[in-house]
């Protein structure tokens, strides 16, 4: 796993973000991740576009532990290691101690388990939360 | 169901199917991802853009004096006759401002956009002037070429 140009953007545009690049299995991956005001948006790709979108957010209530919701909003809905990758990512953050939701797209050539924790490690090592 | 049509249809687009024109593409190796960020001071507003380009499609940004993500649209061309197609991901509906620019920057450029965008409803003014400095940025950025724009 290599990576390369790691980019912070200037403090005075309001969004921070951070893209980068990585090889996963020999397929150039390409991630960059958004800070905004009311949520984090990551993409990851190895194919040219956005591939698949989820949306996972906390729900929190007063007297149990939080619990999360992850759906898919456009693309594959029938590849669990998806939904699975934008759970562990919103748990991730919700343990930083933000309570705001995750956009995730991932255009993937495989959906290996492999594949999807190196992208999820990356996105770890790199986080703006 | 509508979304999985747009998505196949778009997926096909991507392998390069009947030999229609695609939008230009810069001259970059695949898969290399640029984000450019500016920010345009109005009047009375601040709109903030973020264009994230991949290889085969466009992730565009627009906030309206906030860095809220706001609703996310997609649109592109899709069959047949490559008509454009626009749909709501995230929060919003059909008639909201994002749409009809996701929508607009597809007929204009022909590229396969997302389109995040926290404009609020009923200012036809703001919207049309945010829409406009977009598409100018994409022409300046040579992320797609105007003669070569889809028609319907």
């Amino acid at each position: 796993m290599e990576m390369s140009s790691n980019n912070l953007s200037p403090t005075e545009f309001p969004v921070l973000h951070k893209s980068f690049s990585l090889n996963i299995k020999g397929n150039k991956t390409d991630i960059v991740i958004c800070k905004y005001n009311d949520s984090f948006m990551v993409m990851a790709t190895q194919i040219g576009c956005m591939g698949t979108i989820l949306h996972a957010r906390k729900e929190e209530s007063v007297s149990t532990d939080p619990t999360f919701h992850v759906a898919v909003i456009f693309g594959k809905r029938d590849e669990p290691f998806l939904v699975a990758c934008a759970r562990q990512l919103i748990e991730h953050i919700s343990s930083y101690g933000s309570t705001r939701p995750l956009v995730l797209s991932l255009g993937l050539k495989d959906h290996s388990p492999g594949t999807m924790k190196e992208i999820i490690y990356a996105v770890m090592e790199n986080r703006l939360w | 169901m509508a979304s999985k049509e747009l998505e196949e249809n778009l997926s096909e687009l991507q392998i390069g199917g009947n030999g229609e024109k695609k939008p230009v593409e810069n001259d970059m190796p695949e898969g290399e991802v640029k984000v450019s960020c500016f920010t345009e001071d109005l009047q009375d507003v601040t709109l903030h853009f973020q264009i994230v380009k991949f290889s085969k499609q466009i992730y565009a940004w627009i906030g309206c004096n906030s860095a809220k993500l706001g609703h996310l649209y997609a649109a592109a061309t899709t069959r047949p006759n490559n008509n454009v197609s626009v749909t709501s991901l995230l929060g919003g509906t059909s008639d909201n401002t994002g749409s009809s620019i996701a929508r607009r920057i597809v007929l204009k450029t022909g590229l396969n956009v997302v389109v995040a965008c926290n404009i609020p409803k009923d200012s036809p003014m703001l919207e049309a002037t945010a829409e406009r400095k977009l598409i100018e940025r994409l022409a300046s950025l040579r992320y797609f070429s105007p003669k070569e724009k889809h028609r319907n």
